[in-house]
């Protein structure tokens, strides 16, 4: 396979240069804006859904990278967009059914919904499994980063009379201190808003590409009459070959990808959390699933396609043993200017940092909320959360981001053997997406689902899941829909499948016999204490068959089965829960006690308008901004409604903003009286005009 | 000829396996009563999930069709085109009927 080294010219790296500058100096001045560990993390839920929109291309552009689509669109053609274009099915679910649990149930973290919704243990278990991913994802990303640089590098560099090899792990770890710094000063404020510059350049830099591509090709239709049919197919063949096949793919990322995705990924959460409202939410998902995602498959994808167009007419310039995860760089190179690409380059790398930036914000976002709090409030030095408290969470925070990019480092030597990218995605995504998939999805959408099934579905699942990766000949092949197992990495996509049909086939069977458990359990508890502290040593010896692979595979298979029986017997007994308190406002049939519990009473939805307001200070501290009688009207507000007041300045996308709950009115129209703490939370400005709009 | 195993069987077992998830997330919301069909925004994100379904049905379909040279790749561009302006004229019709939902 042919690779490439020191691949651009002086006026490439110095454009590139210049744009990481500007780039954390915009990124910089936005952090100002960052008061709060609530700033920090979920930017103050007050931006606009394009804002969001275009914030979140960065992210899933980044993540879903240029180097691994543009490897497998020069490898098997526009096949290449289906992970990009598979998304829809799960809509409904997300933005009518988690996203207002979501806000509504104000959780900050999604171990949190697990504590709220099941138990303690349950949040604890969330906790590992999901930082495992949220870690993960950040290797794949440091990953993606260090293979898109290093062709622009040189093979090695002297210094001191020494001759140093620039290697992949030292570029990435050059890359994790750049990208851990700007993260740790910015936070989410900074992040959305260097998303925001960064999504727009990056669309325009691949959509630019692709037009330079073209031109060089000879325009569209040469380009189009160049490709073979099977190149020009929107989806790749049925189950061939096992590297690339659509089956495989389909489980692994329609259905584990896109699930855990818009359910499971902090990072994108928190963007969604950061939406003004509920509804502005629902139309940053729609529009960039919609509109965003197909522009996004082609921006990513075409320098793939153009190398095998190029690869057909002059094999001279782009061999045709070309490293795939390597064509973005060569054909970018080809195609492009000495300076334009530098541009494109920093383009990429840039959104790559924006994804990995993201990811990593989330991931200290899991570890304040979910492990700093708890172990705090268990040593029992923070009952509740003064202004110190928060102020020293921020700083936790920023070295939690550190030791976070850290982690993400080493995570990159479990992927780096892979082929490609792609490939270590995909088996990533297939392994550590189901088990939180199948308990997220089953707490929201099903009553009946109880701790003792979610944390069977955890640990039961996980063993499942790891009897089919060490013997995936005999568990994984029947459902592989006739994909040839590769031994080196057998069944890096379909295993999605097995892993999910596992993970919820323990959770429904957990779930629908919680009447016989508790009838169980009431029996064996009738005879002291003894028997079910046993009880609990029988689980921790079955979960450690599989996890240290003692035995054979039927033994191990035999071993989880009886896990699955005695474990819930276990947490019925230790777990307190009650059906109606923990699902209340917490599943999509209760959505409408969310909203109740949200704004601490009945929400008024009699649809009015936006009012336009100058504002004026009131004396008092109390949490209340206060219209004139006529304004209410026009909003149809009432007393204790919740209210959202911006900058009338649309550009602003809600910079200038606050949530708040409407107080006595008065009769001066045109006017809201604030107090000095709400104006300087909402960082607005003397004698500009503001917008109010009726929550509910 | 293409085998059919690459050209619509993938088509078809995407549409049929996302439509019957597609149609259980719909059905869900329905009974979770988490759509309301009373509100004027909601009935216009309806039309916006379905839309959605139909949009990446006639992406795939018309570049599936353009690969195998049956149309042209022009008229890729002409179908989506045509069904991004119906969008944005039903949208905007429905949103006239109900103003200020946050």
């Amino acid at each position: 396979m042919q690779t490439f080294h020191s691949i651009g010219t002086s006026a490439d790296w110095i454009v590139m240069v210049v744009y990481f500058l500007a780039i954390m100096i915009f990124g910089s001045y936005f952090g100002r804006y960052t008061r709060s560990t609530t700033d920090f993390f979920f930017g103050g839920r007050r931006f606009s859904w394009w804002l969001i929109t275009i914030s979140i291309v960065a992210t899933g552009v980044g993540s879903h990278s240029f180097v691994k689509y543009s490897a497998k669109g020069f490898e098997h053609g526009i096949s290449s967009t289906m992970t990009y274009m598979n998304d829809w099915f799960f809509v409904p679910f997300f933005i009518f059914g988690w996203l207002p649990i979501v806000v509504y149930s104000k959780i900050r973290s999604i171990p949190e919904y697990f504590e709220k919704r099941f138990s303690p243990s349950a949040r604890f278990l969330a906790t590992i499994l999901l930082l495992l991913y949220m870690i993960g994802y950040i290797g794949i990303g440091f990953l993606t980063l260090g293979k898109a640089l290093i062709p622009m590098l040189p093979e090695s560099f002297m210094m001191f009379g020494a001759t140093f090899p620039i290697t992949l792990m030292g570029a990435i770890i050059v890359i994790a201190i750049i990208t851990g710094i700007y993260i740790t000063y910015g936070g989410q404020t900074a992040v959305i808003f260097t998303d925001l510059l960064q999504g727009a350049i990056l669309i325009f830099a691949g959509l630019l590409l692709f037009a330079l591509g073209l031109a060089f090709v000879g325009g569209f239709d040469a380009f189009w009459n160049i490709l073979p049919m099977t190149w020009k197919l929107p989806l790749a063949d049925f189950n061939q070959p096992p590297n690339f096949n659509f089956v495989g793919i389909f489980w692994q990322d329609a259905i584990a990808g896109s699930i855990g995705f818009l359910f499971m990924n902090q990072g994108l959460l928190m963007r969604f959390m950061a939406c003004k409202s509920v509804n502005e939410g629902r139309k940053a998902a729609a529009v960039n699933i919609l509109f965003v995602l197909p522009v996004s498959a082609i921006v990513v994808g075409n320098a793939g396609w153009i190398g095998k167009a190029i690869s057909i007419i002059n094999p001279d310039l782009v061999p045709v043993n070309t490293s795939p995860d390597q064509i973005f760089v060569v054909v970018a190179n080809i195609v492009s200017q000495p300076g334009v690409f530098g541009f494109v380059m920093a383009a990429l790398t840039a959104a790559l940092m924006s994804t990995v930036d993201t990811l990593i914000n989330a991931t200290a976002a899991i570890f304040i909320n979910d492990v700093y709090r708890p172990i705090h409030r268990l040593m029992n030095k923070a009952k509740t959360l003064s202004g110190s408290a928060d102020k020293r969470e921020l700083l936790v925070a920023r070295y939690a981001s550190m030791g976070i990019t850290a982690l993400g480092v080493l995570a990159v030597l479990a992927f780096k053997n892979f082929p490609t990218v792609y490939e270590a995605h995909g088996y990533f995504h297939s392994t550590l997406t189901p088990p939180l998939v199948v308990a997220i999805f089953l707490g929201i959408f099903w009553k009946k689902f109880t701790p003792a099934a979610v944390i069977t579905t955890f640990l039961g699942g996980v063993g499942l899941m790891l009897l089919g990766a060490r013997y995936p000949g005999i568990f994984i092949a029947p459902f592989d829909h006739g994909i040839t197992m590769n031994p080196s990495h057998p069944y890096s996509y379909i295993r999605a499948l097995y892993n999910i049909l596992v993970c919820s086939g323990v959770g429904v069977i957990v779930g629908l016999t919680t009447g016989w458990q508790k009838r169980a359990v009431s029996r064996l508890s009738q005879n002291g204490e003894t028997l079910m502290k046993a009880l609990v040593g029988v689980s921790i010896l079955l979960f450690f068959v599989p996890l240290f692979n003692m035995g054979s595979s039927t033994f191990q298979f035999i071993d989880l089965l009886l896990l699955v029986v005695v474990l819930p017997l276990v947490v019925t007994h230790y777990v307190s829960y009650d059906e109606e308190k923990n699902t209340k406002g917490l599943i999509t049939s209760s959505i409408e006690e969310a909203r109740i519990g949200f704004k601490s009473g009945l929400p008024n939805d009699r649809e009015g308008i936006k009012v336009e307001v100058s504002w004026k200070l009131s004396e008092g501290d109390e949490d209340y901004v206060r219209f004139s009688k006529d304004d209410m009207i026009k909003m149809a507000a009432n007393s204790e409604d919740l209210v959202y007041l911006c900058d009338k300045r649309k550009w602003l996308g809600g910079l200038k903003s606050i949530h708040s709950r409407i107080g006595k009115s008065h009769d001066e129209p045109g006017i809201v009286y604030l107090t000095k703490e709400q104006s300087r939370n909402g960082l607005f400005v003397k004698n500009r005009i503001l917008e109010a709009e009726k929550e509910m | 000829m293409l085998p059919f195993e690459h050209t619509w069987l993938p088509f078809i077992y995407l549409y049929s396996l996302g439509g019957i998830l597609f149609s259980i997330g719909i059905w869900i919301i329905f009974r979770a009563k988490s759509i309301d069909l009373k509100r004027s925004h909601h009935r216009r994100w309806l039309f916006i999930l379905f839309f959605g379904f139909v949009w990446y049905f006639s992406i795939h379909g018309l570049v599936n069709l353009a690969a195998l040279d049956v149309i042209r790749p022009f008229y890729i561009l002409v179908g989506l085109f045509i069904e991004f302006i119906i969008f944005i004229v039903v949208v905007k019709l429905m949103k006239s009927h109900g103003t200020g939902e946050v």
